[in-house]
């Protein structure tokens, strides 16, 4: 593709033909202020917020409409410019009810930044302000306010181009415009998150998130969707050691910047009631250390012991199963059971939702390849039904459950949710949920993500990796799986060719890992 | 002025000059036989030397706008789309409804000469919601023609084939500027369209497309027949032949009337419209509908009605919409009843239009009932200005110029009716 060189604010940028401005800008740090623009959804040209300066041009231009042409001199911060944006803030809150106090978006609204930033004016209004339609109920976790809306039309454009069911409109004109549903229906599709994401303002806010939680108060960290095995990049939203909301990060190579609601609703599981938070032995509550020294001495006496590698495990605890399995337990035989979870369809829309409802499918396929292969769920089952087996170790996945088996004995689960495994588990060990920990997934498309630890494990959870170290070790061998790091490096040492490093992007396997089944 | 061509007018008042029988004995089509056998380029260049501009509003030079549209063999198979634009939805414009009422079949004529330079063979001609009345009577027109071999399949033996429908939006104002009307045309909001892309290369239906006011089309005959030179023997150097001016406001004969561009205003006026009522001054005069700014009395009693004089004044020809203000009209009450207007029929997609109209409007008919303050002046002033040159489409502009004409024209009456 041929690239173009321009200069923007005197500093000198070369992009590929055709890049907006406001991407070029971008490129070189340069952030220019926008509404209506959004770099996944088509352009609209609508707030008028991004104009700038070009040499040459007799009027201001948008950044987001003009693509950058060779030579170009652009200016992003001149007195027509500023001129212009204050211009553009006044007619944007001029009808704007101001409620800040009572509104969800403080804090991380637009209109409060740019207000800041760009205008400073105090209101000239002296006629009423437009009136339009409050708390208007727009989807199961959606709320719409009028009044608030710029009618920049980000969530018109999702609807139509993301999700395509144009069920978001605008109507009327002039300044009586809103929007609304399309045919006066509420919004059913799985991705209303997003429309509160995107929406630029507090017009379309989440109603599980609402009045819950200052955005101001909450700490935002990187991490990876455990939902299904897409691998959605988001960013967990933190205070007091509470998630309190998931939102997507960018990552155009997985999730654009999207995220569904099955996902943004995950961090609920951290605290469900059915979650064990304790140890259990032999129908009793124990703690972790009591768990783990029985299921090290019922692993210890075992003579055909079964270990199941679970997708809803990190890579790092996969390994450290593998390593048990070399170094402690060579007779046992090593299954995989896909999902998924009972409770869970197994579902996918061509957007994001991925059918595989387990995020770390592919880890277990390299993980299974460095062990000498896996068997599958039926072969579990015959050696169930057999009894074939006298112990069964379950890393994760409700394997009991995914199989239809109400129950078997000698069940030891290492599990993070109430399922069925861990209902019928003789030993217990709780672990950490995904937020909880630092780890890695390998997505469907084989990319390494890493996840990142934004609370504690609540109750008596570690992370299964550590967990299983500690097995180890009452076992009287070293996994080398202690901490994330120590773990994450000896995958790199064990799987040859699997990245170290993999940055907030992730990476994707390298050949031949990518093929990656066994 | 009595030589002066109709041009356009030519069958105005001939009775049945709307059905194919008078108008072709009136020479309407007789020339369209050989005109359809031309290379296309022949036809351009002709348009071109006639220096012919579009009679919308914006005055942009046909034969110009023809040559953004890519050539056939640079089509990549797509069609080309041209729309007869009788949108004419401008406060003060009545000259394509009368154009089309008297003489359909000149315009359906035109039109397949317009199509014939684009190598274009779909044409609709776009009306505005109200022009029910219009559509039924081309309808007829084109039914009559179709009939006849002048529209459809291989016209006349030329071996080019067109097909004319009509087209009726749903009556907004923006769906005459061009994008907007391409958005009512494939079924959607009237929301004009961010350019780049131009409609010559995306238009309808994403192919490369043309919109003409219909005034456009029907000069087309004549200068194919009669030649760009005899075509441009009228009117000035910029602004070549004869327009329809549409004359509303208090005079004794308001009307649409045709005349070679650079008569002088005064002529159209006391000649043709008959001057004011007796013991009337002339106040103002909004020359070309009423997105143009005003000019005083004295501006336009010594103005010529063509682009350069009245660019030079500050103001534009526009689409010939003649507003004509007497000393009976209060300026703060007119300007009131524009910004209402303007606040009526922005489509409300851009920022600053959507909330600027409103807001401008509510100031205006505040000050015109008394309550307003010199502040509200100011106000009005900045937000104008703020408007104009910001906005997606040129409503932004057409909004603006009469709130700062009309406060630089008629401030002392303005700040009279304010309280300090």
């Amino acid at each position: 593709m041929n690239r173009v060189t321009c200069t923007i604010d005197g500093q000198t940028v070369t992009v590929p033909e055709g890049t907006a401005l406001i991407e070029a800008a971008r490129a070189l740090g340069i952030e220019i202020p926008h509404f209506c623009y959004h770099p996944h959804l088509p352009v609209a040209g609508n707030c008028r917020m991004c104009v700038v300066e070009i040499q040459g041009s007799p009027k201001l231009e948008i950044a987001c409409n003009t693509a950058a042409r060779e030579g170009m001199a652009v200016r992003t911060d001149t007195e027509a410019v500023r001129a212009a944006r204050r211009a553009n803030m006044e007619f944007l809150l001029a009808n704007h009810p101001l409620d800040c106090p009572i509104c969800d978006q403080s804090g991380e609204c637009l209109l409060q930044e740019y207000w800041d930033a760009h205008a400073r004016h105090a209101s000239r209004l002296r006629d009423p302000k437009v009136t339009k339609g409050k708390r208007i109920d727009l989807g199961d976790d959606l709320v719409l306010d009028q009044e608030r809306c710029i009618a920049c039309t980000r969530c018109v454009r999702f609807s139509e181009t993301v999700t395509r069911t144009g069920d978001l409109v605008l109507l009327g004109r002039s300044d009586h415009q809103r929007i609304g549903p399309a045919t006066g229906a509420r919004i059913t599709h799985a991705y209303q998150g997003c429309l509160a994401e995107i929406c630029p303002v507090g017009a379309l806010t989440s109603r599980s998130f609402r009045f819950r939680k200052r955005v101001w108060w909450l700490e935002e960290v990187d991490s990876i969707c455990p939902g299904c095995a897409t691998g959605c990049n988001v960013r967990v939203c933190v205070q007091d050691d509470t998630v309190h909301r998931i939102l997507a990060r960018r990552n155009d190579a997985v999730n654009r910047s999207w995220a569904c609601d099955e996902g943004r609703g995950l961090y609920r599981e951290l605290a469900a009631p059915e979650r064990p938070l304790l140890g259990r032995v032999a129908g009793r509550p124990a703690a972790r250390e009591e768990a783990l020294a029985a299921a090290a001495a019922r692993l210890g006496s075992a003579r055909r012991p079964g270990l199941v590698l679970g997708g809803q495990a990190t890579c790092e605890a996969l390994l450290a199963l593998v390593r048990l399995h070399e170094r402690a337990l060579p007779a046992a035989r090593l299954f995989h059971v896909p999902g998924p979870d009972p409770g869970r369809r197994a579902w996918s829309d061509g957007i994001l939702v991925h059918a595989d409802k387990d995020p770390d499918t592919r880890g277990v396929r390299l993980l299974a390849t460095c062990a000498g292969g896996v068997e599958d769920g039926e072969a579990l089952a015959r050696a169930l039904a057999d009894e074939a087996l006298d112990l069964l170790l379950v890393l994760e996945d409700d394997a009991l459950g995914r199989l239809g088996i109400p129950a078997a004995p000698g069940v030891v689960a290492l599990a993070f949710h109430g399922h069925r495994s861990a209902a019928a588990a003789e030993v217990l060990v709780p672990v950490a949920g995904c937020w909880e920990q630092d780890g890695t997934y390998v997505n469907a498309a084989g990319r390494v993500q890493r996840l990142h630890r934004a609370v504690r494990p609540a109750g008596e959870a570690v992370p299964a990796y550590v967990a299983l170290h500690r097995l180890g070790a009452l076992l009287g061998v070293d996994l080398g799986c202690s901490t994330s790091e120590a773990a994450a490096g000896a995958l790199a040492e064990t799987i040859s060719g699997f990245p170290r490093e993999v940055g907030p992007e992730g990476v994707v396997l390298p050949p031949p890992l990518d093929g990656g089944t066994p | 002025m009595d030589l002066a061509p109709r041009i356009l007018t030519a069958r105005f008042g001939v009775p049945g000059s709307h059905t194919l029988e008078v108008a072709r004995a009136c020479g309407v089509y007789a020339d369209l036989g050989r005109v359809l056998r031309l290379e296309a380029e022949a036809i351009a260049a002709q348009v071109r030397a006639s220096g012919l501009r579009g009679r919308g509003g914006a005055g942009f030079p046909t034969g110009a706008k023809w040559g953004f549209v890519p050539p056939p063999e640079r089509r990549q198979g797509r069609p080309v789309h041209l729309f007869a634009n009788a949108d004419e939805s401008e406060p003060g414009t009545f000259k394509d409804r009368v154009l089309l009422w008297h003489d359909p079949h000149r315009v359906i004529e035109g039109t397949l000469v317009a199509a014939r330079a684009l190598c274009c063979h779909r044409v609709w001609i776009y009306l505005r919601g109200e022009f029910r009345f219009l559509q039924e009577r081309i309808d007829a027109a084109l039914g009559e023609a179709r009939q006849a071999n002048l529209v459809g399949p291989d016209i006349l033996g030329s071996g080019f084939d067109c097909e004319i429908r009509t087209f009726r939006g749903a009556g907004a104002y923006v769906c005459g500027e061009e994008s907007g009307l391409l958005e009512s045309v494939e079924g959607r909001r009237g929301l004009p369209r961010i350019k780049p892309p131009y409609p010559a290369l995306v238009g309808a239906f994403g192919d490369p497309t043309v919109v003409q006011n219909v005034e456009t089309l029907a000069n087309l005959p004549w200068i194919l027949e009669h030649g760009a030179q005899a075509y441009r023997a009228w009117g000035t150097e910029a602004s070549s032949g004869t327009r329809l001016f549409s004359v509303s406001g208090p005079v004794r004969r308001p009307g649409v009337y045709e005349l070679p561009l650079g008569t002088p205003f005064r002529e159209l006026l006391e000649g043709c419209a008959g001057g004011l009522r007796p013991g009337r001054r002339l106040l103002a005069v909004l020359p070309g509908g009423s997105s143009t700014p005003l000019l005083t009395a004295e501006q336009a009693l010594g103005a010529t009605l063509d682009h350069e004089c009245l660019e030079a004044l500050g103001s534009f020809l526009g689409s010939g919409g003649v507003i004509v203000l007497d000393d009976s009209v209060d300026p703060v009450a007119a300007l009131a009843n524009l910004t209402r207007f303007y606040a009526h029929e922005s489509c409300g997609q851009c920022t600053p239009c959507r909330e600027g109209c409103g807001w401008m409007a509510r100031i205006a008919a505040r000050v015109a009932a008394g309550e307003g303050r010199q502040e509200d002046l100011v106000t009005l002033e900045d937000l104008a200005r703020s408007l104009r040159g910001r906005t997606l489409c040129a409503f932004g502009d057409a909004a603006a110029a009469p709130v700062l004409s009309f406060l630089e024209t008629f401030r002392p009456a303005f700040l009279a009716r304010v309280r300090p």
